[in-house]
């Protein structure tokens, strides 16, 4: 009885909705036209939007996005540990400084915090034409940070794009036979109680197979140097001004939410932890980092993914600082071709998907966590 | 331990820790130094290298707001910053306002919690800051004294309600309902005053006028939604379920951005009406799919045993709701509620990204497009950031303040 009436009620909301909006043109072919504007802030990536469609526009639009947002996450999850274990520490002045952090960074709005940082870039670096040149290595001005970048060659196998996959593929193969040295190693010093150190010797057969592998395709890698022509770098590895504000505005603001959640689950362990570790005469880093933080762990983890998927949609804010995000560039689509709807829809799609692959890594990470037994 | 000069050889011997107390504030705290600075090789290091970044900071502080900045592009453009384009003549309706809920505040924390030192040492500072920002440049003494009589009625609403009686009984129910109510009303008496009767059209509430009406409108009508959501999704009815869950998962899909982008290209065809009150309806929206999680999560911690002794007294469904699941439901969701009100409140400025709707940053934009502030973009973001700052700080300290008289976190 009351479903019945909530189903109608919900068909006659959704029926309003339904003819109140204008349907007649609804479609997706309007992304495969030629996009005729340009995106800028691309890396790896180098359309120039005359003969491109605009859904390959939107990708490059959802490439600069994932890269703001991966590089987000790695800092804010480092500073953000960093400043929840400093709140904790016996130091008095370490963890006031942490807490002042946090107070100033948790209680302001993002947006300021990204437009401030970027306008911070713009009137505090230098002018390209002063350039600070680090040893013709590095280069900063306010048109961003430049330096050196490899780029694939041919090497023995033709095209650099057939190198990058031969290699990719024998990275995948060699961390696979680390994998299987750690877990050997990993068993051994179970059953012997001696150390066979696992972890180095995983990484140092990675690096060597690494090196080798790469020596053993020819080495094909030449390193760009930026050079400035007129009021722009060209080649290199550059970082303007736009990603940096929004990267840094990001990893603030977040960092001071990680830091939070970090202390509360360290603060959550029984005190007994500390003074067991202390008994068996740990140090404060061997404490901190084989029985503090792993149990902590379990606590953190589901919070901070939250804070994660935070950050994927806070990169939205791209728009003011003007990076070509994907939020932007379907913007700048909406603009040019309308279907408002359409765009949203391909928006939110976005959105959730790069959530879900967010999610299921961190439940991975998870799971390992909560599998030990404590 | 430090020897003592044998003042009075006939004194009463204290226990240890007391004996500890009674040495010299000096020798106190070069013992606190001790243990919390300097307490090892290490921790020197780490304390010294501390204090020295602490004070390059600072410095660049102290240099920049006092040497380098200009901070005329603030004290030149206060209406624009705070009212916009509310109309010059009613200012007394915004006074109005700002009396009202600093009574408001007064009389919350008369009746549910008290003023500390610290509170009060804030209450100055800030007033120190709003009266530096009212009277810099002469010409708005009158602000002034508005500000200060603002202040006078929060510490006479404070001072009555402190005075009355603690104990549980049928004039401490009156003043708890009473100041309840008022805070319930509080949002459309402050409408109302802002916009009937000859005030502002909604469309000139700007600046940080428009941050201030639409955190709250955004927080109020959130919850509103939030807790038939929170229900619903909890629900055994699968359509009401499954309706309330693809709400709350949808919204919480897409950035606040996104929707506010919604608002300006989509509900103009469905609901229409002024982009104000579509931009208020997006943030009520989309603040109550997250407040429904919190009051979710709040009704799953609570003990099964709750709503089962409800029936066991012959209470039925919506009874046990209203009387027992839901006061203790929300009382634990009141922490994640006023992060979630806080997030709302920075939120705000979000409306200038894509909206032609001018909030405080939106007005800061304003101010430094003119051509004589150009240089001076970074103070003014500074003073929008610190004013945001303000506000979610003293969010934050009243709701600790409801929270440790409440109870809440203790069992």
């Amino acid at each position: 009885m009351t479903q019945g009436i909530y189903v109608a009620l919900t068909a006659v909301v959704i029926g309003y909705v339904y003819t109140s909006l204008d349907l007649r043109e609804f479609g997706f072919g309007f992304l495969s036209e030629p996009a005729a504007f340009k995106v800028g802030n691309q890396w790896l990536t180098d359309v120039d939007g005359v003969t491109n469609s605009r859904i390959t526009m939107y990708l490059v639009g959802v490439w600069s996005s994932l890269r703001a947002v991966l590089v987000a996450i790695a800092l804010s999850t480092v500073i953000g540990v960093l400043i929840g274990v400093a709140r904790l520490s016996s130091n008095w002045l370490v963890a006031q400084m942490a807490m002042l952090y946090v107070e100033i960074f948790r209680n302001t709005p993002l947006l300021v915090q990204v437009v401030l940082v970027y306008t911070i870039l713009l009137i505090g670096a230098p002018l390209i034409e002063n350039v600070v040149n680090v040893g013709d290595f590095f280069f900063i001005s306010n048109r961003g940070m430049a330096m050196p970048w490899p780029v694939p060659d041919s090497g023995f196998w033709g095209t650099p794009d057939w190198f990058v996959g031969v290699w990719v593929a024998a990275l995948l193969a060699i961390g696979f036979v680390a994998q299987r040295v750690r877990a050997d190693r990993q068993g051994r010093e179970r059953e012997t109680g001696q150390p066979h150190y696992p972890n180095r010797w995983a990484l140092g057969v990675f690096a060597v197979g690494a090196v080798i592998s790469f020596f053993a395709l020819g080495a094909p890698v030449s390193i760009d140097e930026p050079v400035i022509v007129g009021t722009h770098y060209i080649e290199g590895m550059v970082m303007e001004p736009e990603f940096t504000a929004l990267v840094a505005g990001l990893t603030l603001y977040t960092s001071a939410f990680i830091a939070e959640i970090v202390r509360g689950g360290i603060q959550a362990l029984p005190r007994g932890q500390t003074e067991a570790a202390n008994a068996v005469g740990l140090s404060g880093y061997q404490r901190l980092t084989l029985v503090i933080l792993p149990q902590a762990l379990r606590q953190i983890i589901p919070s901070v993914t939250n804070q994660y998927l935070n950050i994927n949609k806070n990169s939205s804010l791209a728009y003011a600082v003007l990076y070509d995000d994907l939020f932007r560039v379907a913007n700048i689509v909406q603009n040019k071709a309308g279907h408002a709807l359409e765009m949203f829809f391909v928006i939110i799609v976005t959105y959730m998907l790069i959530s879900f692959a967010i999610s299921v890594v961190m439940n991975f990470f998870n799971a390992r966590v909560t599998a030990q037994r404590i | 331990m430090v020897d003592m000069p044998a003042q009075n050889p006939q004194r009463i011997v204290l226990p240890p820790h007391r004996e500890r107390a009674r040495r010299p504030r000096i020798v106190r705290f070069r013992e606190w130094a001790r243990r919390n600075l300097f307490n090892s090789r290490a921790g020197t290091a780490l304390t010294i290298i501390t204090a020295a970044i602490l004070a390059l900071i600072v410095y660049g502080v102290v240099y920049f707001v006092f040497v380098d900045a200009n901070w005329r592009v603030i004290t030149e453009n206060r209406w624009l910053l705070f009212a916009g384009g509310y109309p010059m003549d009613q200012e007394w309706r915004l006074w109005f306002s700002v009396m009202f809920v600093f009574l408001l505040i007064g009389l919350t924390y008369g009746t549910w919690a008290s003023l500390g030192r610290r509170d009060h040492l804030f209450i100055v500072l800030a007033s120190g800051f709003a009266i530096l920002l009212l009277a810099h440049g002469g010409a708005a003494i009158w602000s002034t004294i508005w500000y200060l009589i603002a202040v006078g009625l929060l510490y006479a609403g404070y001072a009555i309600m402190i005075r009355m009686p603690r104990e549980a009984g049928p004039g401490r129910t009156l003043q708890q309902r009473s100041v309840a109510g008022l805070l319930i009303a509080a949002l459309p008496i402050i409408l109302i005053v802002l916009l009937a009767f000859g005030g502002a059209r909604p469309r000139e509430l700007e600046g940080f006028v428009l941050n201030l009406v639409l955190a709250p409108v955004g927080i109020a009508g959130g919850l509103v939604i939030a807790i038939p959501l929170a229900l619903g999704r909890a629900s055994r009815m699968r359509a009401i379920s499954w309706t309330c869950t693809t709400y709350i998962e949808v919204v919480r899909g897409a950035p606040l951005l996104g929707w506010l982008f919604v608002a300006l290209f989509i509900l103009d065809d469905v609901i229409g009406g002024e982009l104000i009150v579509r931009a208020m309806v997006v943030l009520a929206v989309f603040t109550a799919a997250y407040m429904a999680e919190y009051i979710r999560g709040a009704l799953q911690a609570l003990p099964g045993g709750q709503s089962e002794a409800a029936h066991a007294v012959g209470l039925n469904q919506f009874q046990s709701m209203q009387l027992i699941v839901m006061p203790q439901a929300l009382r634990i969701s009141i922490p994640p509620m006023v992060g979630q009100a806080i997030s709302i409140w920075k939120d705000t400025t979000l409306v200038t990204v894509i909206l032609p709707l001018r909030e405080l940053k939106g007005n800061a934009d304003s101010a430094i497009a003119q051509f004589e502030f150009t240089p001076d973009r970074i103070e003014a973001y500074v003073f929008v950031a610190v004013v945001f700052w303000v506000v979610a700080f003293i969010m934050s300290r009243i709701s600790q303040r409801v929270e440790g008289s409440l109870g809440i976190g203790e069992r």
